[in-house]
């Protein structure tokens, strides 16, 4: 199984990167992983789901730092991460997936047949997406989106060694309005043909 | 440690030999780290003197302050290093280290060159006397110039362990009290250097580790290593590292300014060998206390396993039995404290006076440590069931909330007594305060 590969993709709150992923792990033919993965990782492990949520793209400081290097908390953020990540990396070695958000970039760093997307949009795109998507103002849209968005940055910065939302930390980059979710979702399925030599 | 998944054995095998397998490591581990402050302070209370316990005594607080700090970068890299081995991220790992390194010098420093510099107004504030202050400042003056090196010793014992060997580094904490064990006494009855040959046993044993140390994180088989590329500070490592040790940090700050008002009080109602008594006691009930946390340590995984996989009975057994063993832990301790007073204190000081302040204070200090071991234990398990505030609560509960109020007011009545009494009054109210926690979350499922 040589030929597998995976596409991981982050984004902001608001600007479809969710949508855009299913469409191109549709188009591929490839398996889609979100919030699914918290299913696994807590059937894997044992741990009830709600502990899984909690934790979900939250930075949670540990307390006790010293008890904590001693000893280890399962229910700590880093074991939780741990447990999330160990579910990536199976699921990566059995098949060819997307996956969005959980530091899957940097969790399967190691993949080299793995391209790295990060999905923006314009602000009045995003605050429209959020409002219309929960049904609320879209001054409480955007104070979501802040909030949102301060804690997926906290979370990977603290979990992975790269900065959310840098160019950097991606293989490409892309805003969403430019030309809608549907090109967008098709210009990544051509990088990825390209990038992996797909027909 | 490497982090990797949870075994699900936490959730199927037998809870006491989980109890055991988990609990039995870090209780050596912790017994070990708080063998080198009780040596010490039986080379120095037989060697030096009475009044020499005194000042060590007065200088408690000041290098609690100084490990604080040293917790501030130690504790969090120590975390983040063993995140990042166990996504094999060798190269940001790397990155800490160094950073360890650096931040560690500079910080090291800086608190050297601050400390000395008002030293002696420093020992005053906390409770020097005219009589004590020249122990306390021959002591402390070799500890703060050495505080580099305890620190960064401290520190990068802490990334042995996590990056993966923590047997290599309960070796080395070993390793320093036999050191100190040989060196002390030769320094103070050989060489006739009094307590300042503690002083300088403890840098010198430190500063051996430490070769060890550099040699470890220098060998080229090592996956870890300092490089020179490494050293330079990195705003990000900074910043998460910092992050994280700020809460340790501010837990031992706050036992640490406990400690001076404890001692100005002692100071005020019984005179300085009050202060030398106070370290005696303090040492003995570390040791107990010490190995409760051993006992706690290797409690939160199983408990937080357990209660994260919704299996509370077994939640509620692990919980009684480190309960269990943690009061047979401390009624020892009381036992000792009630039956033993003079011969656990002789060990420290065969001074007649001191004795006759210790013995009694031992007494009523040690009486409540029976019903205590319970609230040590519930304290770290709401911690490891995730509810860190009612942790944290309850561990500032016994030392702020009951023993401050009790402290300032108790010894106002009955005197030196006063403060004596404090400990178990606070220690029975925390006990209560925890059993109440402990029933309401029990009560709600």
């Amino acid at each position: 199984m040589k030929d597998l590969f995976c596409i991981t993709i982050g984004r902001q709150l608001g600007s479809g990167g969710r949508k855009i992923g299913e469409m191109v792990a549709q188009k591929l033919g490839i398996s889609f992983y979100d919030k699914e993965l918290l299913s696994i990782a807590s059937k894997e492990s044992g741990l009830e789901k709600d502990f899984f949520e909690r934790a979900d793209e939250k930075q949670a400081w540990s307390l006790f730092g010293i008890t904590e290097y001693y000893s280890m908390n399962p229910l700590s953020g880093e074991s939780l991460f741990v447990i999330q990540s160990d579910v990536i990396k199976r699921l990566a070695e059995e098949k060819s997936c997307l996956f969005v958000g959980r530091c899957a970039d940097y969790v399967l760093k190691d993949k080299t047949r793995r391209l790295d997307v990060f999905i923006t949009a314009d602000e009045v795109d995003r605050i429209s997406r959020v409002s219309e998507k929960m049904d609320i103002s879209r001054e409480k849209a955007k104070s979501v989106i802040e909030k949102t968005d301060r804690q997926r940055k906290s979370y990977y910065n603290y979990f992975t060694n790269k900065h959310w939302g840098r160019s950097d930390s991606y293989h490409i980059c892309v805003n969403s309005s430019l030309m809608g979710a549907e090109a967008t979702a098709n210009l990544i399925c051509d990088i990825a043909r390209m990038r992996f030599g797909l027909d | 440690m490497e982090r990797k998944g949870m075994p699900t054995s936490l959730g199927t095998e037998r809870v006491w030999k989980l109890l055991m397998q988990y609990a039995v490591p870090s209780v050596i581990a912790m017994t070990a780290s708080s063998l080198y402050n009780i040596t010490d302070s039986i080379f120095i209370g037989q060697g030096v003197g009475a009044l020499a316990i005194s000042g060590l005594a007065i200088s408690f607080p000041l290098m609690n302050l100084s490990a604080a700090i040293g917790t501030l970068v130690g504790a969090g890299a120590a975390n983040l290093i063993s995140l990042r081995l166990g996504q094999k991220d060798y190269n940001s790992a790397n990155k800490i280290l160094g950073n360890v390194v650096t931040l560690t010098t500079i910080l090291g420093l800086a608190y050297t060159v601050v400390v000395l510099s008002f030293l002696k107004p420093i020992l005053s504030f906390f409770g020097a006397s005219n009589e004590t202050l020249p122990y306390a400042l021959e002591y402390m003056t070799i500890i703060t110039i050495g505080n580099v090196v305890t620190h960064m010793y401290f520190g990068l014992n802490a990334l042995v362990r996590s990056s993966g060997h923590p047997a290599k580094s309960m070796y080395a904490t070993i390793f320093t009290v036999i050191i100190n064990v040989i060196l002390t006494p030769f320094f103070i009855y050989v060489l006739g250097m009094g307590i300042r040959g503690a002083a300088i046993a403890t840098v010198l044993s430190q500063i051996i580790l430490l070769v060890w140390q550099f040699r470890f994180f220098t060998d080229k088989n090592n996956f870890i290593r300092i490089t020179k590329e490494n050293l330079r500070v990195d705003k990000k490592i900074v910043k998460d590292t910092m992050a994280i040790g700020l809460a340790p940090f501010l837990m031992n700050a706050v036992s640490s300014v406990i400690v001076i008002l404890i001692n100005h009080t002692l100071v005020r109602y019984g005179g300085d060998l009050a202060v030398g008594a106070y370290g005696i006691m303090n040492r003995v009930a570390m040791l107990f206390g010490m190995v409760v946390m051993g006992l706690t340590m290797g409690m939160q995984p199983i408990a937080g396993y357990n209660y994260g996989a919704g299996l509370y009975k077994r939640v509620n057994i692990v919980l009684k039995q480190t309960i269990l063993l943690g009061t047979a832990v401390m009624t020892a301790g009381f036992l000792l404290g009630e039956f033993f007073p003079a011969t656990a204190s002789s060990l420290f000081s065969n001074d007649k006076e001191l004795l006759d302040i210790t013995v009694p204070g031992m007494r009523i200090g040690f009486a409540a440590f029976p019903i205590i071991g319970m609230q040590m234990v519930s304290s770290n398990f709401f911690q490891s069931i995730g509810k860190p505030g009612k942790a944290i609560y309850m561990s500032l509960s016994r030392q702020v909330i009951f023993l401050i109020p009790a402290i300032l007011i108790l010894p106002q009545y009955f005197g030196i007594y006063g403060v004596w009494i404090s400990f178990p009054v606070a220690d029975t109210l925390a006990a209560v305060n925890s059993a109440i926690l402990l029933t309401l979350h029990f009560k709600k499922g």
